[in-house]
């Protein structure tokens, strides 16, 4: 295939800049806590929410210091949604935190109905998403992405790290109706330069140029990318990266363009392979039609073990070096 | 009883019956929950013509969160008479294409949720109290669910959590019609003893006649009274209170087709409809000789 747009030298240049080097790359402990706090002092519309889960998920400053914008629901996850629709209606922004787990699966109906069918923008975080999680099948939420990508109108965002995870916060609390995040909690990387990188809703992001092979991730997969990126390059293997925070709604011409600049696309996510940034590609390519073939990787329609996020990523083959083999194989 | 009182009473008698006339009007046409918006005039006449407060701009400074869909013809039937819908409007509701839904999406004029997923508004209702009173407003949020509803667990989580914060602003109407979409209530999966189970619960609660508009207006005077805690009525009605050739037709009917037919049996719209006719015509004469007496 011919050389697409991310062969060019402008592309090249903009993606260098916004991936950090390896060296200037940090790990930031308890983010949250820190971009939750910066978010409530910066605007008092918004309230945060948990369902008993507040200190797992790094929110303390704000239940210590703004306690006026901390609401508390008990494990209740139901009513944690139906509550914080309810502090949309009288003029709030909410900000419901739990697990991924239990976001989608025990109060999905409360997303749609309460929060999707509104104008009023209810923003519902599930945190250590997909196998991030240490607990098996009940605390690993690998299906939030396919389920929460199907509600009409609803905005479904993966950000990969810090930088993404608080730029895309702030725009979230500007969008109506229902918007679902998965978070990082606990010690999270700093992968994209603040200075560089902008978060844009359905913007996709080019963070290494090359040819042969696409790569599109989203969330911890894209942190999991980076790390099978950095071998490939030492490797010379020719490929490229693209993160795709936003899973709905997508700039579907941006996909295309890089899809089709390719001769063969790898999707990589924390996530099923079903129903999620995999599914999402290749319904878009799907459209166009003739496109390259699409490997989609990520927990194969199955569930995961649990155990440490090192292990479990060895488990699926999701681990640097065996995701850089994997997408080597694909060119062969 | 004063005759301020009782002219009270009699105007929201009056309002209710037209409330009945409007429910009718719209079920003879396709169909409706018929029985329930019937039944639950009386409730409604209260918080729609007495209880909220108006906002001077044509609407109300309270808030009422109608939980079930199915009894969100009531509130269409009130807002026929303030204007806000036209009979003709709402006469298209359950056809193809009508903008009116039997159980309203956010959005529609004068609703503040979507009610169709039973169980869903009370913890929404809730949520708007924490925020009116966390905004210093003085609005009263009052939200009404029928003794079905208490099957859906996230009601009682709604419950628990409007006593653990002391919405002494929030009002709930439990619809005790021993109703759900199958059979009655109380055999398809007991709720009761309600009363207690809220006090346990941590509300103010008052068990009353739900056709008798002098109680709902003493509960709901009661309600503005009580300091530091969520109040709950328990409102005991019955399908088709007030229209007696109804309820001795169907005294139990989750729905009305067009036809007047539900699987427990089967009502003819016309005698009902001329009995609330001569309902209405009745209330307008005392009320007349009331407003006479106090001339």
């Amino acid at each position: 295939m011919s050389p697409g747009p991310y062969e060019n030298s402008c592309h090249r240049e903009s993606a260098r800049h916004m991936l950090l080097t390896k060296e200037e790359r940090q790990r930031i402990p308890s983010a949250f806590d820190d971009i939750s706090f910066d978010l409530c002092r910066r605007r008092d519309d918004v309230i945060m929410m948990s369902a008993d889960l507040s200190h797992y998920v790094d929110l303390f400053k704000v239940t210590k210091e703004l306690p006026d914008q901390f609401v508390e629901v008990g494990m209740a996850e139901q009513n944690l949604v139906g509550v914080a629709a309810g502090l949309a209606k009288a003029g709030f922004v909410p900000i419901t935190s739990t697990f991924g787990s239990y976001a989608s699966r025990r109060c999905f109906d409360q997303m749609v109905i309460c929060m999707g069918t509104s104008k009023n923008t209810g923003i519902c975080i599930g945190f250590t998403p997909g196998i991030s999680s240490p607990a098996p099948v009940h605390h690993q939420g690998t299906e939030d992405l396919g389920m929460l990508r199907a509600v009409p109108n609803a905005t479904v965002i993966d950000p990969m790290d810090v930088t993404d995870f608080a730029q895309a916060l702030d725009v979230a609390c500007e969008t109506p109706g229902l918007v679902y995040m998965r978070g990082h909690r606990g010690t999270t990387p700093k992968m994209l330069d603040p200075e560089t990188f902008k978060f844009e809703l359905g913007k996709t992001y080019p963070l290494r140029t090359g040819s042969g092979v696409g790569v599109i991730s989203c969330g911890h997969a894209s942190q999991w990318a980076v790390e099978a990126s950095d071998i490939l390059v030492d490797q010379g293997v020719d490929h490229s990266l693209l993160h795709v925070p936003t899973i709905k709604p997508v700039i579907e011409h941006e996909v295309i363009d890089y899809c089709f600049a390719h001769d063969q696309i790898v999707t990589i996510e924390n996530h099923q392979i079903s129903t999620g940034l995999g599914g999402l590609v290749s319904e878009i390519v799907c459209k166009v039609g003739r496109g390259p073939r699409i490997t989609r990787i990520g927990v194969p329609d199955s569930w995961a073990p649990g155990g440490s996020i090192r292990h479990i990523r060895q488990h699926f083959g999701l681990d640097g070096p065996a995701l850089a083999k994997r997408i080597e194989e694909v060119m062969q | 009883m004063t005759s301020n009182s009782a002219k009270r009473t009699k105007t929201l008698e009056l309002q209710a019956a037209k409330m009945r006339r409007n429910v009718v009007d719209i079920c003879m046409q396709r169909g409706g929950y018929a029985g329930q918006g019937v039944a639950l005039s009386d409730v409604g006449a209260c918080i729609y013509f007495d209880e909220m407060r108006p906002d001077g701009n044509g609407w109300y400074h309270d808030r009422f969160v109608n939980s079930n869909g199915h009894d969100t013809i009531i509130n269409f039937a009130a807002m026929a008479e303030l204007g806000i819908y036209t009979m003709e409007e709402l006469r298209t509701m359950g056809a193809d294409g009508s903008p009116i839904d039997q159980s309203p999406i956010e959005g529609a004029r004068g609703f503040e949720i979507t009610s169709g997923s039973l169980g869903t508004g009370v913890s929404q209702a809730a949520g708007i109290a924490l925020g009116e009173r966390k905004k210093g407003s003085d609005k009263r949020v009052i939200c009404l669910l029928s003794d079905g509803e208490l099957h859906e667990g996230s009601v009682w989580e709604a419950f628990m959590f409007a006593a653990h914060y002391k919405l002494s602003n929030f009002v709930i109407i439990i619809d005790n019609n021993d109703l759900g979409a199958t059979g009655k209530t109380s055999e398809v999966m007991a709720v009761e003893p309600i009363r207690e189970k809220m006090e346990a619960f941590g509300f103010h609660a008052r068990q009353i006649n739900g056709n008798a508009i002098p109680e709902i207006l003493d509960a709901f005077e009661e309600a503005r009274n009580v300091k530091g805690k969520p109040y709950a009525m328990i409102a005991n009605t019955r399908i088709f209170a007030g229209i007696g050739v109804y309820q001795d037709a169907i005294p139990f009917a989750h729905f009305v087709g067009a036809n007047g037919r539900w699987d427990t049996g089967y009502l003819e719209w016309e005698p009902g409809w001329q009995e609330i006719l001569s309902t209405i015509e009745r209330l307008e004469a005392e009320l007349a000789a009331l407003d006479q007496g106090q001339t």
